[in-house]
């Protein structure tokens, strides 16, 4: 198991982790959420140890990563950024070096290359160097160099950036092979809900740098609001009577003449709209909106934000 | 350094070689060129005042130039353009360390570098039917014993590269300030032997190009020069090392 405990990190006197814990087991998918500067690449970058934390450890199978950097036989990573591959070298001849870097060769090495630079569809530009390849046939290599040897953990710092939705396709059926297969367990930072939300087992979400949530996407789902509504008025109500038109879990922003809250199920706004019918206020705007997965984890860190 | 790790530079320089057959022939005529335009241009010059000594010091300290820069280039080379070109961070993900990566490398581009410049050498003797004698084995036996005090400053370099980024112009500088280098004279001990690879050149000028007898307090100040730039680099290059990774330097560009 890799477990990071208590990691923090402050740059200049400001806090970039504080406390951040959570863990991943072989055979796992777990998706690491953020908003840009939320702290994902500095604690995936610490786990490569290529960044001193301040406090905390970092143990895979519980020995500190400190003590000795032979864990990274068991670590692959694809960094953010196409910053994983010699763009002088084919892709194949990548995933050929760095399993050596690592120490890995022989048959068994050369088959999973083979395997994967197939599956991952880069046998048509088997003779292309990477610097010739497009952005997602990058991203394929710097895959398959991190797969090559089969490590037990696998890094992913914003894998589908730059991808179309084909590629992202074969990328979720890989992970999820692997995972099962192959028992890698797979730590994944993403924008790209949508593409967590059909490969992860669990979410660990960050913001400014602190542990937000950690839990199964079921559990996170059942926390994320699924709709939104949005009202603008003509003329200023009383605010304070909004509070007991709505039941269940909802979360209600308002100024004098606009209303937006989130909201589990549609009968939670019945009474509000019957309200307005009621006292005959004309809204000059009533929309309501079925959130996305993205948009309902965005109202998640606006509701810690706001507290 | 691992074997496997010099193995594994070996293969990236022959893929490298290969792919970029042009580049690595070009390169190669572009050095012989140099080679003979220097020879053809000092020649009338030496000649005039009867000194052919000085031809063969020229075409030694060229060949000795030619070396050095590769050498201590092996490693600046690396942190400076993988960084532009952006995968340092993988290398940094070797589990024997990156220095002991770039020891590997280094070793690598050495041995390739003495094969090819061999070549080289003989290709210009022949042309310009200038015959040094050369004792290859210990032409080749000194050097490799004082490149690491090159490759110990190439690592002081790189430390400094990897935190502050742009050190192409003190690179460049001190590729040129190597032609001082390997024409001073570093033996016996004097303040010149403790500049890097100057005892080395200043031995493998007297035995190879002079053939005087190896002398055992010679050879021991090439080797202290060498362990002591090489260890002093390996420090050097720890403590940037440590602060880029405590700025998360490594790998921004």
């Amino acid at each position: 198991m890799l477990a990071v405990k208590d990691l923090c990190k402050s740059y200049a006197g400001e806090s970039a982790l504080s406390n951040v814990s959570f863990s991943l087991n072989r055979g796992e998918v777990v998706a690491l959420l953020g908003a840009n500067g939320s702290g994902k690449t500095t604690t995936v970058q610490s786990i490569c140890r290529l960044i001193e934390w301040d406090q905390g450890d970092i143990t895979i199978d519980n020995v500190d990563t400190r003590t000795s950097s032979t864990f990274l036989k068991q670590i692959g990573a694809v960094l953010g950024g196409c910053r994983n591959t010699n763009w002088r070298l084919t892709a194949k001849q990548n995933a050929d070096y760095f399993a050596r870097l690592r120490g890995f060769s022989g048959t068994s090495i050369q088959q999973n290359i083979e395997q994967l630079h197939s599956a991952l569809g880069l046998d048509e530009h088997a003779k292309k160097e990477v610097m010739k390849l497009s952005t997602g046939n990058k991203q394929k290599a710097a895959l398959l160099s991190a797969l090559s040897y089969s490590p037990d953990f696998v890094l992913l710092d914003e894998p589908t950036l730059g991808l179309d939705f084909n590629t992202v396709n074969d990328l979720q059926l890989i992970i999820k092979e692997r995972a099962q297969t192959a028992e890698q367990g797979f730590l994944v930072t993403s924008h790209d809900l949508g593409f967590i939300d059909k490969i992860c087992d669990r979410v660990v979400v960050l913001d400014h740098g602190q542990l937000l949530f950690e839990g199964s996407l079921d559990t996170l789902k059942a926390r994320l609001f699924k709709y939104e509504l949005n009202i603008e008025l003509n003329q200023p109500i009383d605010v304070s009577i909004l509070n007991d038109l709505w039941a269940g879990r909802f979360d209600l922003q308002t100024d004098q003449q606009t209303i937006k809250v989130n909201y589990e199920s549609p009968e939670q706004s019945l009474k509000m709209l019957h309200y307005l019918h009621e006292k005959n206020i004309q809204p000059l705007l009533l929309q309501i909106e079925s959130l996305s997965m993205e948009k309902a984890y965005q109202t998640l860190v606006q509701q810690k934000d706001s507290k | 350094m691992n074997l496997h790790l010099f193995v594994n530079e070996m293969r990236l320089q022959w893929y490298e070689m290969r792919q970029y057959w042009f580049e690595t022939f070009s390169g190669l005529i572009f050095i012989t060129c140099l080679f003979l335009g220097l020879f053809y241009g000092i020649k009338g010059f030496a000649l005039e005042q009867g000194d052919g000594q000085s031809l063969d010091g020229l075409l030694f300290g060229f060949l000795l130039w030619t070396f050095a820069s590769g050498a201590y280039g092996s490693v600046t080379k690396s942190v400076i353009e993988d960084t532009q070109k952006g995968y340092i961070e993988q290398l940094f993900l070797c589990p024997n360390g990156f220095i002991s990566l770039m020891l590997s490398r280094s070793l690598s581009e050495s041995f390739v570098g003495l094969v090819l410049l061999t070549a080289i050498a003989y290709v210009v003797m022949a042309i310009t039917g200038n015959w040094l004698d050369i004792n290859l084995a210990y032409f080749y036996g000194i050097l490799l014993l004082s490149a690491p005090s090159l490759v110990g400053f190439g690592l002081m370099i790189s430390g400094l590269a990897l935190l502050f980024k742009r050190v192409e112009t003190i690179g460049a500088f001190l590729t040129l300030g190597l032609m001082g280098l390997v024409a001073l004279d570093g033996l016996p001990l004097n303040v010149f032997s403790f500049l890097p690879f100057v005892p080395g050149a200043s031995l493998a000028r007297d035995i190879v190009l002079e053939q005087s007898p190896l002398r055992l307090d010679h050879l021991m100040i090439v080797i202290a020069n060498s362990f002591v730039y090489l260890v002093g680099g390996i420090f050097v290059f720890r403590a940037f090392e440590k602060q880029a990774k405590k700025r998360n330097l490594i790998g921004q560009y």
